[in-house]
């Protein structure tokens, strides 16, 4: 979402020029792309496996993860978390030395696992924080909220996704400028597929003519709550016999082998699949796997209803997608995106620890295609507020109103 | 007609005349230079009139040891700069005093810029603290200068939040000493005092200040115990001083 924010605003004249520091253990340390300068920070494996540990441990404290959640104290005092703030400093020092040669007006640090680089960047020139995942101080442990909250300090401005995370950001006792900006994606990469397109997509994943598509875009992990719609589909396929269920998406950076070495989503998937082997609908799950985007459009296009089911979810841009395809989307409930719902209206909502009431939903639309028709336009009517000139728009005024 | 002789006598103190202005001026400008580099994190204005103050007062003491030479007796004169000093010490009291007091607040009495205070009917937050007083913002937003020389005389209560838990530990580094690494390696050795520090602040480290040869940094704990204060203080600047060693003997 980023780089094609930077990118337009380039275009558009918004920024002169643009640097982006990040963590690449395998690229070149700089490289130019669509006008961006890339600076590419690397560190050696024994730091890099602990900067994970403490991304993935920061993730589950922030998702309110229950199992295996490790207290602040557990992680925040540890070798590893050194190695987390190791690579902040990093990027910082770059940032610094990037900024001594090139004067940037304005810093804007992206996600979680920058957080720190806003403090140790030791300048009183603008810092903006993007805060992407979920912000509900509900599910976040009150010894984590110290922590976040030392580091947020240090930003003029922090963007989160939707309404409910500003709530929940201004109640931590951040004084600066706190704005929520949804999340948007570029639509032109969304579009109609060819007719070739479209039967290659069918015969590949064994779609016939005559079933009834469940979509569920999302990388494997459980947080993203596969295993709620798999569970769901075990109750559809008693009303609706000829249907199926296509599941796309693989790992994250953390999962693959270039990244940092975790197996997340290998142990997810064959969690998934014994999961489906167990309710006996191995005939109706599909495991696409990662898709290119004209197999991503594909499946939009044919899919009769999306689902997003994840246990949590910062915002959920694949209903933005789906809404492209004008299709139908049930999602839930928390998810940030779940404030732009109207039940009945534009989607439906669900709660992610009650599958049946999924499935029951599932039904009701595949049952109804014309209230399925009026959900998937009003969604494509809901999606305008959720794509990228609007962004660029909302994230621009941010930048300039510090500047 | 015959030229005038000068003595030997006579030019022997009108060179030493000469070489003791020449001297004034070369350590004129040697305290100059080094009050200036010394005074660099203050105000500009107090650093430009402390260094005029030093070029006069050097200048002075040359002046009179150079007209000594010259045979003029200096004893009446340095009797009445003794009384003008005595005069403006007098007059100034109140000022030297704020001075001196900023001194020991500094040392003894333990209050920062951002905490705030109780002081006589005043509290505050802490703004500023410069030679002569310390400056308060009140909850009404009015602004408060309170002379130093009423720290060393009053009660002060800093009723800042858990600020008696709070260490700051100052720092300096060379600028060859790569920072990441400096920082990684002191927060795994506060990591070990864990059992004495407050686990939900985990020791943080900021640059104050970055030069080419140095960079001054402070690092933030949070304390269990206010006795074992000195203690945790004593083994990390013993720590860091380690750390700060083993990574200068490497880049040698």
């Amino acid at each position: 979402m980023v780089f094609p924010l930077l990118k337009r605003m380039l275009n558009e004249g918004i920024v002169e020029d643009a640097h982006w520091v990040s963590l690449n253990p395998t690229g070149p340390e700089k490289a130019a792309v669509d006008g961006i300068t890339l600076h590419h920070v690397s560190l050696e494996s024994e730091k890099m496996k602990g900067y994970g540990y403490t991304k993935e441990a920061i993730w589950k404290a922030i998702h309110g993860i229950p199992q295996k959640l490790e207290s602040a104290s557990q992680v925040l005092w540890q070798d590893e978390f050194s190695d987390y703030t190791y690579y902040n400093r990093l990027s910082a020092e770059r940032i610094i030395q990037l900024d001594k040669e090139t004067d940037f007006d304005v810093f804007y640090i992206h996600d979680f696992q920058q957080l720190p680089v806003g403090h140790m960047l030791h300048t009183l020139k603008p810092k903006v924080f993007r805060w992407h995942i979920p912000f509900d101080e509900s599910m976040i442990p009150p010894e984590w909220r110290q922590f976040l909250s030392a580091y947020f300090s240090s930003y003029d401005a922090i963007i989160v996704s939707c309404k409910k995370y500003l709530e929940a950001l201004k109640s931590l006792g951040y004084a600066g400028k706190a704005h929520y900006v949804y999340p948007y994606i570029d639509p032109s990469s969304y579009v109609k597929p060819t007719e070739s397109e479209l039967a290659e997509y069918c015969r590949s994943f064994g779609v016939r003519d005559d079933d009834r598509v469940v979509l569920v875009v999302a990388r494997l992990d459980p947080m993203k709550g596969q295993d709620r719609v798999i569970k769901a589909m075990a109750c559809v396929v008693k009303d609706v016999s000829k249907v199926k269920l296509i599941l796309v998406g693989d790992g994250s950076f953390s999962s693959s082998k270039q990244g940092v070495g975790l197996s997340k989503a290998d142990i997810w998937l064959s969690d998934l699949r014994i999961l489906v082997k167990r309710l006996g609908i191995e005939d109706h799950v599909v495991f696409a796997g990662h898709l290119s985007q004209s197999q991503l459009n594909a499946a939009y296009e044919r899919a009769d209803i999306t689902v997003l089911p994840s246990v949590r979810e910062g915002f959920g841009l694949v209903v933005i997608e789906s809404w492209l395809y004008r299709k139908p989307t049930i999602v839930t409930s928390r998810a940030g995106i779940a404030e732009l719902i109207e039940e009945g209206g534009n989607g439906l909502l669900f709660d992610p620890d009650d599958p049946l009431i999924l499935a029951e939903k599932t039904s009701e639309l595949l049952a109804d295609p014309e209230r399925a028709r009026a959900l998937g336009e009003n969604g494509f009517i809901t999606s305008k507020r959720c794509l990228i000139d609007r962004g660029v728009e909302e994230e621009s005024k941010v930048i300039l109103e510090l500047m | 007609m015959p030229y005038p002789v000068i003595s030997y006598e006579l030019l022997y103190h009108i060179v030493s005349f000469l070489s003791i202005i020449l001297a004034t001026w070369v350590v004129a400008r040697v305290l100059s230079t080094l009050l200036g580099k010394l005074l660099k994190g203050v105000a500009p204005l107090v650093a430009v009139h402390a260094k005029r103050l030093i070029w006069i007062f050097i200048w002075l003491l040359g002046v009179l040891f150079a007209l000594e030479q010259l045979g003029l007796r200096i004893d009446v004169l340095l009797l009445l700069i003794g009384l003008l000093g005595a005069a403006l010490l007098i007059a100034n009291r109140e000022v030297l005093q704020n001075f001196a007091s900023k001194y020991f607040s500094d040392v003894y009495i333990p209050f920062k810029v951002g905490d705030t205070i109780k002081v006589r009917e005043y509290s505050g937050k802490v703004i500023e603290i410069n030679p002569m007083s310390t400056i308060l913002i009140t909850d009404e937003e009015e602004v408060v200068s309170i002379p130093n020389s009423i720290f060393i005389r009053e009660t002060v209560v800093n009723i800042t939040p858990q600020v008696w838990k709070e260490v700051t530990i100052p720092i300096l580094i060379s600028g060859e000493i790569d920072l990441a690494e400096f920082e990684s390696e002191t927060l795994k050795s506060c990591n070990k005092l864990k059992l004495h520090l407050d686990e939900r602040f985990p020791p943080i480290l900021t640059v104050k200040n970055r030069e080419a040869k140095s960079t001054e940094l402070v690092l933030t704990l949070m304390i269990k115990e206010p006795n074992r204060k000195d203690a945790i203080i004593s083994e990390i600047n013993s720590k860091v001083a380690e750390i700060i060693e083993r990574m200068q003997r490497k880049k040698k």
